[in-house]
């Protein structure tokens, strides 16, 4: 039997209706735009541009520094204001590099004209790929570039354009795929070149026929392409729930320590809007400096969907689309969806690459959940609901009698997903991922400290 | 827009159910049983279930206050308890009980050990047993229209007849909770909630009939085994007992294993145990293994359960002793030497104990056979009794086994009575042992008992003289048992109170030694 999902996993109220229905709209900034040199995991990059300097759209103006590093673009044409550490969406300040906005928005030379790419080398691919600073646009901000380049690419099976978004509220992929399917499929026949053994799969849920029929328009005929139907269910678009029902496979976090990626099993998984950054880069040179956006939220007066330049502030494009309901106060504001999304101190912060949504709420579900919480009732949702088959109850019990070995060993602690379907499912409103990622931030402190302390 | 807002850690969602909702949930799976417990059993259940809920929602309350906790008495929990309680309680019992049951649910097994999901058993069947065990015969008073009887279960365990529609519909005799349909309604919408682990309950029913099946002598006999279920409390048990979240594991395949522990133990308990209250017992021994279960079996996550056992090993490879916790260790070690110890001491004592329980048997017949001085066997009994080669006498007496019958002679030799070592198998708990002895006429000269294990307070009443009593002197073909009490011929045998299944089996015990006494003793010779 083949299956449409993965075992568990939560069904969380979408609220896709607010906004799926709404065409991309580009947003301009205007005024100062900041762009952090680290939206990606690895090292920040370096600024190649010094105060004063004029830049163009499409300019990059800091380079990786480091395999998992990524360039930095610029999204307007300016002047660059300042190099200095600026407050970004999670409340930290990183160092920055801020651009006067002439609102010309001209860009640099060459980009716009289509080219004709069948006999690019895989190595060309790469390179162009590397050179639009193209991240993971799901959320983790991996360098798509590293991603592509396996240890063995004949190794690789499957390749998957991730269109689930099963993250409530967000619909732009929804949108990108309905008026975009033609370039994702060149996206993907693009990644097909690197992986002569590989064939993809689109993987998008069920609630969004639209987007089903585009994609399935666009790869009709193609032969090593399919769509497949997914369950609408969180975390249906997670890594490791995509592999499992796309190659039936499900493998472990770690091997002696060492982690597991998806490449290690034969399978590489792309954002569909990460596909589309590559066609555009690939095709257009068109390097990553502009992506599609959700707006949403019950404390939004005309939710929407966008396309929005890096750089640009969350506070702008609110008051782009229309600014919150009258008489509402403005509770929660999270980058992303409710359940993976980053909860913002404030609104007054660059866009980044990988923000592909804000959801704004007028009531805080997690300030709701304290109050209501109570001891554990055993109920065992938690178990049931969990992707990867663990028990967070025991994990939990584990971790408040001190046995970090037994949580480790023996109910594989580590292997969590932090998905979040336990705290989201659990009767007693117990924050069980919160701690679970608290204590893998532990046990790898202790581990660091261990290896750490035999080198010195 | 200056106001910093709300932080937290995602998920920032939460879904709709809370505890009080769930608890709300269950209460309303119990509804029907309770209403239909009402109806049947009239106002003194609506006054025990009420007394009993208001009582452990008070206990919560008082305890949260005293301790300084925070007010958890309105979630919902403690109503669970009260009203689990009652219905397995009779309706007839005092106001005090359910009091006391409550009390000791919510503040002993509930509070003391933590409050809600970290009781160690289930509050609402600890009360019951507890309850059982301090006011065993109140407890266990049931009466229809007035007239005290036995329960299904026990009439079940004598082998008698069962009215099953009754028992499914809930009119039968017992306790509030005993509309077997009404339960089921509840149990099977839980189950639809995904409230109760369906692993649980199903496995406990399973195994229920199974070894009912197996070893309760009707095999796989449908109407046996439904009559089995509805009785007892199993759909009760099964469904909202042994479901217990505090109190049940955590795995798919621990809760089987303790569904299936549950299920086997309570079959085994009322076919060999003879109480009826078995059930609650084999829930509250399920409940004492969770901690256990749940320490060892732990399932592997997805990604593990498809790996082979040798890259499993190269991942995660431990020292066979490391894996094997020390606990067991010393524990088995323990077990081993007691065992030995044990068993040492019975083979060296054995000759002694035989000869003691020989000369006990001597004196008993001494008792009911006064002026013999030695026993002795004559040749018809011996064939007799080698006739019935140790199977079940006759089939007017239940399950009555005649052990032994000597002719009591006195000093010179001559016969001056008879006695019979007669065994019945349908005393409640276990086998009832009695010497009956008669004069060279044939006329009783008394009863006595050799192995008596039966209800304190109820069963063993039949050792009294006010019981036994009657059956001296008396000179009869066969007695009946008459239990409604006030006898007047010679003939009847007041049953004593509470107490009809073990005074049934002594008159079937001592009619059959009446028989004996006619077929292999007099017409021997």
């Amino acid at each position: 039997m083949v299956s449409n999902t993965f075992r568990g996993g939560v069904h969380p109220d979408g609220h896709k209706a607010l906004s799926r229905e709404l065409p991309l709209r580009e947003f301009l900034p205007t005024g100062e735009m900041v762009f952090p040199l680290q939206q990606h995991i690895g090292k920040p990059a370096k600024p190649i541009v010094k105060k004063g300097d004029p830049v163009l759209a499409g300019q990059c103006i800091a380079e990786a520094d480091g395999l998992f590093s990524a360039n930095i673009i610029c999204s307007c044409s300016g002047t660059v204001k300042a190099i200095e550490k600026r407050r970004t969406l999670t409340g930290a300040m990183l160092e920055s590099v801020v651009v006067d906005n002439d609102g010309k928005f001209t860009p640099i030379e060459g980009m716009d004209v289509r080219e004709d790419v069948a006999g690019l080398s895989g190595n060309e691919i790469l390179r162009r790929i590397q050179a639009a600073g193209i991240i993971g646009l799901g959320g983790a901000g991996f360098p798509t570039h590293i991603k592509l380049s396996p240890r063995d690419p004949n190794s690789i099976r499957h390749i998957i354009a991730n269109g689930a978004e099963c993250e409530p509220y967000l619909t732009c992929n929804d949108q990108l795929m309905r008026t975009q399917a033609d370039a994702i499929a060149e996206g993907l026949e693009l990644m097909l070149k690197l992986f002569p053994n590989a064939s993809c799969t689109v993987a998008i849920e069920k609630n969004k026929p639209e987007a089903i029929e585009a994609m399935r328009k666009a790869v009709a005929g193609k032969a090593r392409m399919k769509v497949k139907v997914l369950e609408a269910k969180y975390p249906q678009g997670g890594e490791r729930s995509l592999i499992s029902v796309v190659a039936g496979i499900n493998y472990p976090a770690a091997k002696l320590d060492q982690p597991i990626l998806p490449a290690d099993v034969g399978c590489i998984v792309q954002n569909v809007g990460t596909v589309y950054a590559i066609q555009r880069a690939v095709v257009y040179k068109e390097p990553l400096f502009s992506h599609v956006f959700t707006l949403s939220g019950d404390a939004v007066k005309q939710p929407g969907n966008f396309i929005v330049r890096d750089g640009g502030s969350f506070a702008e494009l609110l008051e782009f689309a229309g600014g919150l309901k009258e008489g509402v106060e403005l509770k929660k504001a999270l980058a992303g969806g409710p359940m993976m999304g980053i909860s913002m101190p404030s609104l007054d912060v660059p866009i980044q690459k990988m923000n592909n949504g804000l959801t704004l709420l007028a009531d805080d579900p997690n300030e709701r959940a304290e109050e209501q919480m109570t001891a554990c009732l055993r109920c065992g949702r938690c178990t049931t609901v969990c992707p990867i088959g663990l028990m967070p109850q025991l994990l939990a019990d584990a971790i408040s009698a001190g046995d970090l070995e037994r949580y480790e060993k023996k109910l594989f602690g580590l292997e969590c997903i932090q998905c979040g379907s336990c705290t989201y499912i659990c009767p007693a409103k117990r924050p069980l991922m919160q701690i679970f990622k608290q204590t893998k931030a532990e046990i790898m402190a202790q581990r660091r400290a261990r290896s750490g302390g035999g080198k010195a | 827009m200056n106001t910093v807002l709300n932080l937290s850690s995602s998920p920032h969602a939460r879904d709709k159910w809370t505890t009080s909702f769930i608890m709300r949930m269950v209460l309303l799976a119990l509804l029907p049983a309770t209403v239909i417990g009402i109806i049947v059993n009239g106002l003194n259940a609506l006054l025990v279930v009420a007394v009993s809920v208001a009582s452990a929602v008070v206990a919560e309350y008082l305890f949260d206050k005293l301790c300084h906790k925070p007010d958890t008495y309105l979630d919902g929990s403690a109503m669970v308890t009260g009203l689990m309680l009652a219905l397995t309680l009779s309706p007839d019992v005092p106001v005090y009980i359910p009091i006391i049951g409550s009390l000791f649910a919510i503040l002993v097994v509930k509070c003391c050990f933590g409050g809600l999901g970290k009781n160690f058993v289930n509050p609402a069947l600890a009360a019951r047993c507890f309850l059982l065990i301090s006011f065993g015969t109140t407890m266990t008073r049931f009466q229809v229209d007035g007239i005290s009887s036995a329960t299904p279960i026990a009439l079940l365990n004598t082998g008698k007849a069962v009215n099953i529609t009754s028992m499914f519909l809930g009119t039968a005799n017992g306790v509030i909770g005993g509309s077997v349909l009404a339960l089921l309604v509840g149990g099977l919408f839980l189950w639809g909630l995904e409230i109760i682990h369906g692993e649980i309950c199903f496995s406990v029913l399973g195994a229920f009939a199974v070894v009912m099946g197996l070893f309760g002598g009707q095999g796989f006999d449908a109407k046996y085994l439904a009559a089995q279920l509805c009785g007892g409390g199993v759909v009760l048990g099964a469904f909202f007992m042994a479901t217990d979240y505090a109190t049940s594991p955590v795995s798919k395949l621990g809760q089987m294993t303790y569904g299936i522990l549950i299920g086997a133990l309570g079959a085994l308990f009322r076919l060999k145990g003879g109480a009826a209250d078995s059930f609650s017992y084999s829930v509250i021994i399920g409940n004492l293994f969770v901690p256990l279960i749940d320490m060892y079996v732990v399932p592997k996550p997805y990604a593990y359960r498809l790996l082979s056992k040798r890259k499993w090993d190269a991942a995660y490879k431990q020292p066979f002793l490391k894996r094997v916790p020390r606990p067991v260790i010393v524990l088995t070690v323990i077990t081993l030497i007691a065992g030995l110890a044990l068993s040492g001491v019975f083979t060296m004592t054995k000759d002694t104990i035989d000869e003691q329980k020989e000369m006990a048997a001597r004196a008993a017949y001494k008792v009911v056979c006064p002026e013999a001085d030695t026993f002795a066997s004559t040749a018809a009994i011996d064939q007799a009794l080698a006739d019935l080669n140790g199977q079940v006498y006759g089939s007017d007496f239940g399950r009555a086994y005649i052990d032994e019958a000597y002719a009591g002679l006195d000093a010179a030799g001559q016969t001056v009575g008879y006695v019979f070592k007669v065994t019945s198998a349908d005393g409640f708990d276990g086998n009832i042992t009695l010497a009956v002895g008669m004069n060279a006429e044939g006329a009783l000269n008394g009863i006595s008992f050799t192995q008596l294990n039966e209800t304190p307070g109820m069963g063993m009443r039949v050792d009294e003289p006010a019981f036994k009593g009657q059956f001296e002197g008396r000179s009869v073909a066969k007695f009946t048992l008459n239990k409604a009490g006030g006898s007047t011929t010679d003939e009847e045998i007041d049953s004593v109170s509470g107490a009809s299944t073990t005074s049934g089996a002594v008159v079937n015990a001592v009619n059959a030694a009446l028989d004996f006494y006619r077929s292999a003793v007099k017409g021997g010779m």
